[in-house]
């Protein structure tokens, strides 16, 4: 019983082969071949094919099992070790798949056995994931290499936008343009270095701040900006402005909508500044205060006012009728430290020396009939300001003296009153006599001419200042539109040819009249010569050196003189030379006394 | 008729399969499906007027799951190294894998190849790095096994090596 238990049961060990699905090859060392020991697994003979008497033909079988094989017996020969497994080949079957193996060799005592098993479940299950974590590596590596392609390719932008940015700012710097950039709350973020300069801060200083905090406009230019900053169109411009930084300056600015970005606005000053002052003194060349012209004489008179305006004394203005003596008085008034103060005119002329005096110099409630209650004089009205004196030459031998008082003592004594007030007045006299030869003639005083004239301005008459008719008439054509509703645009190349032809012996007011006269007349949008008056549209033209080239420093009795030597003592025709009517002409001729002498 | 063992050898997903495919039976499969352990395929070539039968190892790929058997590499006639234009890293296995050939079989002939080519925008391995691979002495080849690019040539140029390995030919380097 116990030796039949003992012995090698085959079939026992075939089912055991079988259910473990594995090909057991020995090593026959007599034969030198391998030979198939049990039943082998179907998938077996789909490696091999038959096989004779269990014997393995090497042929037969795939390169790798060949060469493992083959290679075996170095493995039975080497020292003890580890027993080396094959490693998992893939080997076709006959359904045109494929199977997977994997060999081993085992020492049983001196019996060489290679076994061979057919990796199953676990070896899938093994591939499967062995290949998603592949799978997984390629699909981050192609993320990774994405994200390094976005970033190189973000880093690039960023680069080209930096020098983008660098070159457009150096550009800005080198055109020295003031600019700043405001944000959708009207903060700066960015200001060039022309308006660093501009407005004497740093950077730091204003980035964040409120523009209306860091530009110093007044109050209606800010509201304004404010104003244009809130429309909609893309560009405004508005100007020019007064800045009041460091040192006032005058810009012109354009906001412009940022169309990168709708909210913000650039915001450009252009300094205007230079213009402004050029313009200004351009302006000044034509006019002075309510003077108009540029001829060099005027331009004398401009700056004979500013140097008499520095000073407190008293001013004597010479000057034809018409010429603007009380403009002069005026501008003398604005330019002088009492500017503040009043200015009152008076007229001289005509007047009682009592009441001119009264008018003066006030008077008390009962000092003559009439005088029903106190009255302060002009010198009262103007105190600490200026009082203009016209036609100083008319006043009364009587109220002269009282004036001469008042400009030595500084005090006015009212009309029946006994007690003198002090008054602070600039008196500035006019004239259109010649007051020298009026105290020769003695109908004025010396000390009182030698008073008023400690500073003198001659106005010159309009027919020596020729080439500022042009510039007057337009002005007074431009007044006289605007007062009368009428739109007359210019005047005509003949008009113009006749005014500057004429004598003007009412001078700026005559001058007035004439364009006011034919603006009236005008009936289309340009002044033709037949809209001027009679006395000027009637003149012929004639351009005779004699009489047309200016006279500088000639008074009008000799030019009346000379027209009546060139007209052979015609006095009609000297009337027609000089641009003026007869009439005028015998008027003159009297006035110099020289109406029986020629 | 004459019989060498080579080795595809290289980093995994390179396309050591593909180049197999593309050279024995002309196909190619967009599908990736890795290798795990050996496929060993067969195909003749004719060198210098002789029958050549090439084995073909088609190896699983180097990384970090899967080390190379050295039992594999044993018998080797020669070794093909194959990279991934697009992935540098698969140059870096492959110098390894070519020192490991090298301590296990010795110095035997062997070619490289620079493998989809039909990718070669989005390249990471650069000239500078190629050359400095021929300065080595290996044989660069660029292929595609997508468009059967450079494949006939890789091989036939191995087979032309294992036949005078004292002189590759010049076409090789």
């Amino acid at each position: 019983m116990t030796d039949q238990s003992h012995r090698p049961d085959t079939s026992l060990s075939d089912c055991v082969l079988a259910a473990l699905d594995i090909v057991v090859l020995e090593w026959e060392e007599g034969l030198r071949e391998f030979r198939l020991q049990g039943v082998p697994p179907e998938w077996w003979s789909q490696c091999v094919g038959s096989t004779i008497r269990n014997s393995l033909d090497l042929s037969q079988c795939s390169p790798f099992l060949q060469d493992y094989l083959g290679g075996i017996h170095s493995v039975w020969q080497g020292s003890p070790g580890p027993i080396e497994k094959s490693g998992a080949w893939t080997e076709p079957d006959r359904q045109g798949g494929t199977m997977t193996l994997e060999a081993r060799p085992l020492f049983l005592g001196p019996r060489k056995l290679v076994l061979i098993e057919r990796l199953g479940s676990d070896f899938e299950h093994m591939r499967s994931i062995v290949q998603r974590a592949r799978e997984r590596m390629l699909a981050e590596d192609i993320t990774a290499k994405s994200h390094r392609n976005t970033e190189t390719r973000l880093i690039g932008q960023l680069e080209a936008s930096e020098r983008t940015k660098d070159d457009a700012l150096a550009l800005l710097q080198q055109l020295g343009l003031a600019a700043i950039v405001l944000d959708e709350r009207g903060q700066i973020t960015f200001a060039t270095d022309r308006t660093l300069e501009m407005l004497g801060c740093a950077m730091q200083e204003i980035l964040g701040r409120p523009w209306d905090q860091v530009l110093s406009f007044r109050k209606e230019d800010r509201l304004l900006i404010q104003h244009l900053l809130e429309g909609s169109s893309k560009i405004h411009s508005s100007g020019p402005l007064c800045f009041e930084g460091a040192s006032s300056k005058w810009i012109e600015l354009g906001i412009h909508r940022d169309l990168a970005h709708t909210g913000r606005r650039i915001l450009i000053f252009n300094d205007r500044t230079e213009v402004h002052a050029l313009r200004q003194a351009l302006n000044e060349q034509a006019s002075f205060h309510d003077l108009i012209g540029k001829s060099p004489a005027m331009l004398r008179v401009y700056q004979l006012v500013r140097d008499v305006a520095q000073v407190d004394t008293t001013v004597l203005i010479e000057g034809e009728t018409g010429t603007g003596k009380e403009l002069i008085a005026r501008a003398i008034h604005s330019s002088s430290a009492r500017k503040h103060k009043p200015f009152i005119a008076a007229n001289c002329a005509g007047l009682t020396d009592s009441i001119l005096t009264s008018q003066l110099f006030g008077h008390k409630r009962g000092a003559f009939t009439g005088a029903i209650q106190d009255q302060q004089g002009l010198f009262e009205a103007a105190e600490g300001g200026t009082l203009f004196l016209d036609e100083i030459g008319d006043i009364p031998p009587q109220v002269q003296t009282a004036l001469l008082r008042v400009l030595q003592e500084k005090e006015i004594t009212r009309l029946g009153e006994a007690k003198p007030r002090t008054v602070n007045v600039r008196v500035v006299a006019a004239t259109h006599h010649n007051l020298s030869e009026d105290v020769l003639r003695g109908s004025f005083r010396a000390d009182l001419l030698y008073r008023i004239r400690i500073a003198r301005v001659q106005l010159p008459p309009l027919r020596d200042r020729r080439e500022d008719i042009p510039l007057l008439a337009q002005s007074m054509l431009g007044q006289v539109c605007a007062a009368t509703g009428k739109t007359v645009e210019r005047l005509h190349p003949d008009t113009l040819r006749l005014l500057m032809s004429h004598s003007w012996p009412g001078n700026v007011r005559e001058l007035k009249s004439a364009v006011e006269f034919a603006v009236i007349s005008c009936k289309g949008n340009e002044i033709c010569p037949m809209d001027l008056p009679p006395e000027i549209a009637g003149a012929t033209v004639v351009p005779s050196p004699s009489v047309f080239i200016p006279l500088s420093g000639q008074d009008e009795k000799t030019r009346l003189l000379a027209a009546l030597s060139e007209a052979k003592g015609n006095r009609t025709e000297a009337a027609k030379r000089l641009g003026i009517s007869r009439a005028t002409f015998y008027r003159r001729l009297g006035e110099f006394d020289l109406a029986s002498d020629q | 008729m004459i019989q060498k063992k080579i080795c595809m050898l290289g980093g995994f997903a390179v396309g050591k399969t593909s180049l197999v495919r593309r050279f024995v039976t002309n196909v190619f499969s967009e599908h990736y499906q890795t290798t795990i352990g050996v496929t060993v395929e067969k195909k003749t070539v004719m060198v210098d007027q002789q029958d050549v039968m090439l084995m073909l190892w088609d190896l699983y790929g180097e990384d970090e799951f899967q080390h190379i058997r050295e039992s594999y590499l044993r018998g080797s006639s020669g070794y093909i190294l194959v990279m991934d234009g697009t992935r540098k890293a698969t140059l870096d296995t492959a110098r390894l894998l070519q020192q490991t050939v090298v301590r296990t079989v010795g110095p035997i002939p062997f070619v490289s190849i620079i493998n989809k080519s039909d990718l070669q925008s989005e390249w990471e391995i650069d000239q500078p790095a190629i050359e400095q691979l021929r300065e080595q002495g290996w044989p660069v080849f660029f292929g595609s096994a997508k468009l059967g690019q450079g494949v006939e040539e890789l091989f036939g140029c191995l087979a032309t090596m294992l036949l005078s390995p004292a002189s590759p030919p010049r076409t090789c380097l």
